[in-house]
């Protein structure tokens, strides 16, 4: 018997009614997806067999069972897929097996159901579950979509908050830690910035609005503020640097040394003569036996004195990645340190001194002589 | 409690605003200490209103029309629960409760009395003659707000709560700690603005009261650590310059405040001549026995004076304070001497307190003078040149110092001096770096003259090779 048109499209309805609900719209494969047609054929068939109606009572009683154990898979699962080095998401994966049949994983391997070795089962368990959805909105299947809501994903784009989140999107703790490698490891391959920065604000956002601080958060905003700085996104980066010196007030361990220094490098960036004033007034006695913080300040005072030749010194041997900051302050400098030279060296000077002095090597382009003269 | 009274009347009859105005003052005059006390007992919350009443209107020697009574009534009314409030908070002090005194109700109680005082002027209920008792509310507001804060945030430390603490954006959010300050600082700018906002004439104006509720505001803003606030002030002040009288007419207390703080604005914005202006001027209107005025001015106008007239301060004005003399004594000495050793020292010894007034960055400019002098002493003991031929005739000839000095004679001045950062780290001198802070001298025209790098010497101008200093 066929299938006529009304009962099809009302199959067609429930299934993305279902599909949608469960957030698989753009997720699930529809390509390969059985046609509403032979959904509603497979149902009958099912109904056809005897205590068709028992099975979907039993089958419920099985799901939940084997739902409860497969949430304790989970984490697991997650580990597995990152060390196998697959790229797609938690909720990628289920798509791929539609949400209800995840009630077998603890029976067979993906690649089992995929082969449709059990496919018949698996039918039985489709039709079994879209006459559950139908009705009566299964423990089983609300705590499936909640599954893939919950925030057991690694990735996540960034989206501005207009209102409070919803707590289903938020992600936990554990996944966050997770979550940082991951990025970390991505970075490391990749490279791609925009990525990386929309995930890590994103998980800036989700331990802000659960008001974790801890070395966690701590650790994020460093290497976002590393990525910023190599990427050279001040505006990102001197949020992240605020964030940590407020952090590290709170006595959060991480690596303050690197992040004081890099704040002087900032501050002298950016010739902000009030900032620089606050900056040395919270300095305490063990931050300026630091190594790093040290260099940092004997650049402030050998610009600050327009000791141009200290400073293309310190340049060359900055610590951790001061290099990135000096970069951006050397242009200028550079230009300084030319008007200077023009003035007081008389006849002229060799080029050889200049490239020597103002910390220029190889073929790099020297700046134009005479720039500097007509200050 | 009845002195109050008697004052109040006095002042009502013959204008005297300061008079009245201590009469709503937290503090006790010496010739009354028990006032706030009496007055507190003399009636309760039940019969306050009439009792003040009977005080005011009904009075026979004081002659006041219905609105203005009325309005004092309002006035002493919130006085009336400001005096219980004070009391019991000092009472607590005093037995030392200190967790106990509540000085945030005082500062609310206190508040409120302003807002009736405030009313009473927008109403324009008052005349301009009472405008000291604007100040006596400013005045202890600021300090009432000061107290409640640290109060506050004491009591946070001892109840662990400053960790938790208020969390908003992203992780950290901004102490809280000052909350009441600010409040004060916003209350202060309504006086202000009603100040000067007063069309009066100048005779019966509010606009006497401007100054000293500007000065309020800095020191306001000056504790809050927002120095740009205090550029809306001056902005303010400027643009209704046209209205206002100028700042000579004012007393003279009011003009030296105004002067210092628009000086220390104008110094912690890099505009040393401005700031030279101000705090000369400052200086010099100054009451000299007001000594601690006195220091804090110098504080700020030495280093100024150094940046801008490269001229130091005389062991003789040094010596008048304490403070001047152990921070800046040192400095000057080493500068004069040229001794760059004794130099890094005693800014590092001063460090602290130079960068909690943010003259750090300011003295470490010192440290340019120190090395003219430094080279000057290389250049004058240089000696002179042999007269050349042909000039010295009839003995006139004046006779002219060596003006090419061998960079190797200012490094090893450099070395005497103390001066470890020319070093290359094998002992011997990084000839570079003596150059480069030659050549620096001679951009910032603290010398005059060019460096020729092959030949490896300096070559004065003969005439003022160092522009300043005579020589």
């Amino acid at each position: 018997m066929g299938v006529d048109l009304a009962e099809m499209q009302h199959k067609l309805k429930v299934v993305i009614t279902q599909a949608a609900e469960a957030g698989q719209l753009e997720s699930i494969d529809w390509t390969t997806y059985p046609l509403p047609q032979h959904l509603v054929q497979a149902e009958r068939d099912a109904m056809a067999l005897p205590g068709g109606a028992q099975n979907a009572h039993s089958a419920n009683l099985n799901a939940s069972t084997s739902y409860l154990s497969n949430g304790a898979y989970l984490p697991e699962r997650i580990h597995k897929r990152k060390n196998e080095d697959l790229e797609v998401t938690a909720t990628e994966e289920d798509a791929v097996t539609p949400s209800w049949k995840k009630h077998n994983t603890n029976k067979g391997s993906m690649e089992d159901r995929m082969t449709g070795k059990s496919k018949k089962h698996d039918k039985k368990q489709k039709k079994q579950d879209a006459f559950r959805a139908n009705g009566l909105g299964t423990n089983a299947d609300v705590l499936e979509k909640r599954k893939q809501r919950f925030g057991y994903t690694i990735e996540k784009s960034y989206f501005r908050l207009t209102a409070p989140p919803a707590p289903d999107t938020v992600r936990p703790l554990p996944v966050l830690e997770k979550s940082l490698n991951h990025i970390r490891g991505k970075w490391k391959n990749e490279h791609n910035y925009n990525y990386a920065c929309d995930q890590l604000k994103s998980m800036r956002q989700d331990l802000t609005v659960q008001h974790i601080q801890n070395e966690l958060t701590v650790k994020v905003y460093e290497s976002h503020a590393r990525i910023a700085l190599e990427m050279k996104d001040l505006g990102e980066y001197n949020q992240c640097q605020t964030q940590l010196r407020a952090l590290y007030k709170l006595n959060i361990t991480g690596k303050s040394e690197e992040f004081t220094a890099y704040r002087i490098l900032y501050t002298v960036y950016t010739c902000n003569r009030t900032d620089m004033n606050n900056l040395l007034a919270d300095l305490t006695l063990a931050d300026k036996q630091k190594p790093a913080v040290q260099h940092a300040l004997q650049v402030r005072s050998a610009l600050a004195s327009r000791n141009y030749h200290k400073f293309f010194r310190l340049y060359l041997d900055a610590p951790f990645m001061g290099a990135y900051l000096l970069d951006m302050i050397i242009q200028r400098e550079r230009i300084a340190a030319m008007a200077a030279i023009c003035k007081a060296y008389k006849p002229d000077v060799s080029l050889c001194f200049i490239a020597q002095e103002l910390a220029f090597f190889g073929d790099v382009d020297a700046p134009d002589p005479d720039a500097g003269l007509r200050q | 409690m009845d002195a109050l009274w008697d004052d109040f009347a006095t002042a009502q009859n013959t204008c005297n605003g300061y008079l009245l105005a201590t009469t709503i003052s937290p503090e006790p005059p010496a010739t009354d200490p028990a006032r706030l006390y009496n007055f507190s007992r003399w009636t309760n919350a039940y019969s306050v209103q009439t009792d003040l009443r009977y005080k005011l209107q009904y009075n026979p020697s004081v002659h006041l029309e219905k609105k203005e009574a009325g309005a004092w009534l309002e006035v002493f009314t919130a006085f009336y629960t400001f005096t219980g409030k004070l009391l019991a908070a000092e009472e607590a002090q005093t037995a030392g409760k200190n967790r106990e005194a509540d000085w945030s109700s005082v500062y609310e109680s206190w508040k409120e009395v302003l807002s009736t005082v405030y009313r009473g002027y927008s109403g324009n209920v008052f005349e301009a003659w009472t405008i000291p008792c604007l100040y006596v509310v400013g005045k202890y507001l600021r300090i009432f707000a000061i107290k409640a804060d640290e109060q506050a945030a004491a009591s946070q430390r001892d109840s662990g709560l400053a960790f938790g603490g208020l969390q908003e954006e992203d992780a950290c959010s901004a102490a809280s700690k000052n909350e009441k300050l600010e409040d004060a600082a916003r209350q202060i700018n309504r006086i202000f603005a009603l100040c000067l906002g007063d069309r009066s004439p100048l005779e019966d104006s509010r606009k006497w009261a401007l100054y000293y509720t500007a000065n309020l505001l800095f020191k306001t803003y000056f504790r809050l650590n927002s120095i740009p606030l205090s550029k809306n002030i001056l902005r303010s002040l400027r643009a209704s310059a046209t209205d206002t009288p100028p700042l000579s007419a004012f007393p003279k207390a009011h003009q030296v405040t105004f002067k210092y703080y628009s000086g220390v604005i104008a110094f912690l914005e890099e505009d040393y001549a401005l700031a030279e202006d101000f705090l000369m001027s400052a200086y010099q209107t100054c009451d000299r026995r007001a000594t601690r005025n006195v220091e804090m001015i110098l504080m700020y106008l030495i280093p100024t004076k150094l940046l801008t007239a490269h001229r130091l301060p005389t062991q003789q004005l040094l010596q008048q304070s304490p403070t001047l003399d152990r921070l800046f004594s040192p400095l000057c000495t080493a500068i004069k001497r040229a001794d760059l050793r004794a130099f890094n020292a005693a800014l590092e010894a001063g460090e602290d307190e130079f960068v909690k007034r943010r003259i750090y960055l300011t003295l470490e400019r010192g440290r340019d003078i120190l090395l003219r002098n430094l080279f000057r002493k290389v250049f004058l003991a240089g000696g002179f040149e042999a007269p050349k031929e042909g000039e010295g005739e009839g003995g006139i000839a004046a006779a002219v110092r060596r003006t090419r000095i061998p960079v190797r004679e200012i490094a090893a001045a450099l070395r005497m001096a103390g001066a470890t950062e020319i070093e290359d780290g094998e002992g011997g001198v990084d000839g570079d770096e003596v150059e480069c802070l030659v050549a620096n001298a001679i951009y910032k025209n603290f010398m005059k003259g060019y460096i020729a790098r092959d030949r490896g010497i300096v070559v004065l101008s003969k005439a003022g090779a160092f522009p300043g200093t005579g020589l």
